[in-house]
C-alpha cells in the first residue's frame, strides 16, 4: 500500500512540475464588463403596509449604538436595536413606534461594473482575477442625522478573487466567491428566463415586514472569502471544494470597535451569538464557522439530450455563546445539508430538478439545538426559440419555523435556555416564477414575470406589525423591464 | 461525514492528475454565476466586455482570420504560401482571389528539367484545406519543352510546408 501511495504521488509531483504543454506567453488583458437593468414592479403583498407597533428591528439607532455591545431590557446582545422601543417618533428616521402604507407600484434599477484580467504564462497556465463593483451598498436608507446618511446606491464589492488554472490539475479560486455547492456546479436550478422566477429580482420590490423575500437559492450560500479548488473534466466529471474560516468577506476584522466582538470576522464564541443563526444582511455577518463545500458533476449527452447532474454537501460549525461570565455553550446545531440536482436540454427545452436536505433554515444558518432539519425541492422548465425564451420554476421547502428554544442571560450574566412550546410548528415555504425574455439586442433583453411565494406557520404570528395573528403571508411581483449585459 | 470527504478531497485531484485524452480544463463561464439570488446573465463570461489595457488576443485572432490587413482571404495561408514558393520567380499574385502563379523555374544542375507552380488560398479561416498547390513540370526533349508528370506526393508535400510555415507565422504573431 505504501509502495503504492508514494508511486501515486511520484507520478502526480510529475504530472504538476512538468511543463504541460508548450504555449505562448500571454501578458494579462483587463476587461469592463457588467450588466444594468430597470424594472417596473407591480407588488401585491400580505404585510406590506404597517399598522400597527411592533417591536421588530428598526435600525433606528445612531451607528455607534447599533454596533455596540450592550443590554437590552437587561439582556447582553450584540443587536442592541433589536426588539429595542423607540425612544421617540422622529421626523427624520422611520420607528417602531411608526406605521406606513406602501404602494403597489415602483421602478428598480440595478448595475454592476465587472473587472476581469486574463493572462497566460509560458507553460499554458491561465491566470487572473475578477473584481465586481456593485452599486446596492445597503438595501435600506441609513439616515444618522439630517444631513448625515449614506447612498442606497453606494459602490461596494459584490464578489472578487483570483484564479490560476492549468489543464493538468484544474483551476484554483481565492478570494470572495460562490462556492461549488452554492452557485459554481449545480445542476437543475433552473433561472434563465425572465429574472430568474422564484430565484430572480422579486426581492427588489417585496419589503421584509413579514419576510415574504428571503429563498433558499443557491447564491444565498454566500460569497464568503473562501479557497476554492475546481477540477479538470474528465470522463465528464468534474469536481470542486472550497473551504472557508467564517461568514466574513474583503479586507480587515470586521470589529467596529477598539473591543473584540461578534462583529469580528473571526470570533468563535461570543456573547449574542444565537441571534445570528440568519445572516444579519447589511453587516453580512453569521454564526457560520469553518465551512467546506463539495460537489461532483457529470455532464454529457446522450442521444442528442444534454444533462448534467451535480451531488454535493456543504457543511460548517458555529460560534458558541459565550456569557459574560466567559463561560461557552454550544446553542448551534452544525450546518450540513446534500444536494442533489439534475437537467436535461434539447430542441431548445430544458427541466430540471434539485433537491436538498439537511441540517439549515431557510437561509443557509445554523439552526438552534433541537430544531428540525430543512427539506427543499425545486423544479423548473424553460423553452428557448430564436430570440424568445420563456419558462417556470417551483420552490417547495419545509423547515423548522419559530424556534424551539429562546435563549437569553439572567440577571447574574449566565446564559437561560427557556423551551419556546409555540415554536413546535413546521413552516412551509412555497414559491413559483413564470416569465420570458426576448433578446431585442446582444445582450440587451426586455424580460417580462410574474411570481408569487408563500409562506405558512400554523399559529404563529409572521406579522407583528398589524393587528390579529397572521399565519400566512404572501407577495406576488410583476415585473416589466429590461436589462443589458455586456 | 468528515472523513468520508476528506477521502474524496485526497482522492479526486490524484485521479485528476492521471488524465489523458479524456481530460480537458472546464472554461470559466461553465460554472454558475449567482448575484446574491438571481443568476447573472453575462454574454460570453469573462471574455466578454471591452479590453481596456493589455492587447485583445480574441480580436486580433478574428482580425488575423478575417484579413484585417486588407486580405480577402487568410493572412496567415497568404503570407506562408508566398514565403514557400519564393524560391521561384514571381508571374502573378492576386490577394483578393487568392491566387499565386510563379514562372517557370529551372533547378540549378537540372537544366533539362523546369517547374511552375499554381497555388490557390482559400477562405479567410486558417485550416489545412484552406491552401491548394499544383505543380507543373515539362522536361527538354529534342530542344522542345514537353509536358511530363510530377510525382503525386509533390503537390501535397507542397501543401503541407506552406501549412507549416503558417503555423509558425500564427505561434511567432501569438506570442508578441
Amino acid at each position: 500500500m505504501r509502495k503504492i501511495l508514494l508511486g501515486t504521488t511520484a507520478v502526480v509531483g510529475a504530472a504538476l512540475l512538468a511543463p504541460s504543454m508548450a504555449a505562448a506567453q500571454e501578458a494579462p488583458t483587463v476587461r469592463i464588463g457588467g450588466f444594468f437593468r430597470a424594472y417596473y414592479g407591480n407588488t401585491q403583498q400580505s404585510g406590506r403596509t404597517s399598522t400597527t407597533p411592533s417591536g421588530l428591528a428598526n435600525n433606528a439607532t445612531g451607528a455607534t449604538a447599533n454596533l455596540a455591545q450592550s443590554n437590552v431590557n437587561g439582556v447582553p446582545t450584540t443587536e442592541s436595536n433589536v426588539g429595542a422601543p423607540a425612544t421617540a417618533i422622529s421626523t427624520t428616521t422611520a420607528g417602531a413606534g411608526e406605521v406606513a402604507r406602501l404602494s403597489k407600484n415602483d421602478f428598480s434599477t440595478d448595475a454592476e461594473v465587472h473587472v476581469f484580467v486574463n493572462g497566460k504564462t509560458a507553460n499554458g497556465m491561465s491566470y487572473g482575477a475578477v473584481i465586481e463593483i456593485a452599486f446596492n451598498q445597503q438595501e435600506g436608507r441609513n439616515i444618522v442625522q439630517q444631513r448625515a446618511s449614506t447612498g442606497k446606491t453606494t459602490a461596494s464589492i459584490d464578489e472578487y478573487y483570483a484564479f490560476i488554472a492549468s489543464p493538468t490539475w484544474g483551476q484554483v479560486r481565492f478570494g470572495d466567491e460562490d462556492g461549488p455547492v452554492g452557485g459554481l456546479m449545480n445542476s437543475g436550478v433552473i433561472t434563465n428566463f425572465g429574472t430568474g422566477g422564484v430565484y430572480g429580482d422579486r426581492e427588489s420590490f417585496v419589503s421584509r415586514q413579514a419576510n415574504v423575500r428571503t429563498t433558499t437559492s443557491p447564491g444565498g450560500l454566500g460569497d464568503n472569502t473562501k479557497i476554492i479548488y475546481l477540477s479538470p473534466q474528465f470522463f465528464g466529471f468534474d469536481f470542486g471544494a472550497s473551504f472557508a474560516f467564517n461568514y466574513g468577506v474583503g479586507e480587515d476584522t470586521g470589529c467596529p470597535t477598539n473591543q473584540s466582538s461578534g462583529w469580528c470576522d473571526s470570533s468563535y464564541a461570543f456573547t449574542g451569538a444565537s441571534n445570528f443563526g440568519i445572516a444579519a444582511a447589511g453587516p453580512e455577518m453569521s454564526a457560520r464557522r469553518n465551512e467546506y463545500q463539495a460537489a461532483l458533476r457529470w455532464r454529457g449527452s446522450l442521444a442528442g439530450v444534454g444533462l448534467s447532474f451535480t451531488g454535493g454537501y456543504v457543511g460548517s460549525g458555529a460560534a458558541r455563546e459565550l456569557s459574560p461570565l466567559s463561560v461557552q455553550r454550544r446553542v448551534f446545531q452544525d450546518l450540513g445539508v446534500m444536494q442533489f440536482g439534475a437537467q436535461a436540454t434539447a430542441y431548445g427545452f430544458t427541466v430540471g430538478a434539485q433537491y436538498e436536505h439537511g441540517k439549515s433554515n431557510f437561509f443557509w444558518g445554523n439552526l438552534l439545538t433541537g430544531d428540525r432539519p430543512m427539506d427543499q425541492t425545486f423544479v423548473g422548465a424553460s423553452y428557448t426559440a430564436g430570440p424568445w425564451t420563456f419558462g417556470a420554476n417551483y420552490v417547495m421547502q419545509t423547515v423548522e419555523g419559530a424556534s424551539r428554544t429562546a435563549y437569553g442571560y439572567n440577571a447574574a450574566g449566565a446564559l437561560t435556555l427557556s423551551p419556546n412550546a409555540a415554536g413546535a410548528a413546521l413552516m412551509r415555504r412555497l414559491g413559483y416564477g413564470i416569465g420570458g425574455n426576448y433578446r431585442i439586442a446582444p445582450g440587451m433583453d426586455i424580460v417580462a414575470e410574474y411570481s408569487s411565494y408563500t409562506i405558512a406557520e400554523r399559529g404563529r404570528d409572521l406579522d407583528p406589525s398589524n393587528a390579529g395573528v397572521q399565519d400566512r403571508q404572501t407577495a406576488k411581483v410583476f415585473i416589466l423591464g429590461t436589462r443589458l449585459a455586456f | 461525514m468528515k472523513s468520508v470527504l476528506a477521502a474524496i478531497a485526497v482522492a479526486l485531484p490524484l485521479l485528476a492528475a492521471c488524465g489523458d485524452a479524456n481530460q480537458r480544463l472546464v472554461n470559466n463561464d461553465e460554472y454558475g454565476d449567482y448575484r446574491r439570488s438571481a443568476a447573472r446573465n453575462r454574454p460570453q463570461g469573462a471574455s466578454a466586455g471591452l479590453v481596456v489595457f493589455g492587447v485583445d488576443k480574441d480580436r486580433e485572432a478574428r482580425d488575423a482570420a478575417a484579413g484585417g490587413t486588407g486580405l480577402s482571404v487568410n493572412a496567415y495561408l497568404w503570407r506562408a504560401t508566398l514565403d514557400t514558393l519564393s524560391f521561384m520567380p514571381l508571374a502573378s499574385a492576386d490577394p483578393f482571389g487568392g491566387t499565386i502563379i510563379t514562372d517557370w523555374y529551372s533547378p540549378s544542375g537540372a537544366g533539362n528539367e523546369r517547374f511552375r507552380a499554381q497555388a490557390y488560398v482559400m477562405g479567410r479561416q486558417l485550416r489545412s484545406d484552406g491552401v491548394r498547390v499544383q505543380v507543373f513540370r515539362q522536361t527538354l526533349e529534342r530542344g522542345q519543352w514537353v509536358d511530363s508528370p510530377v510525382s503525386t506526393s509533390t503537390n501535397s508535400d507542397m501543401e503541407d510546408k506552406v501549412l507549416a510555415r503558417a503555423r509558425e507565422l500564427r505561434s511567432q504573431s501569438a506570442s508578441r
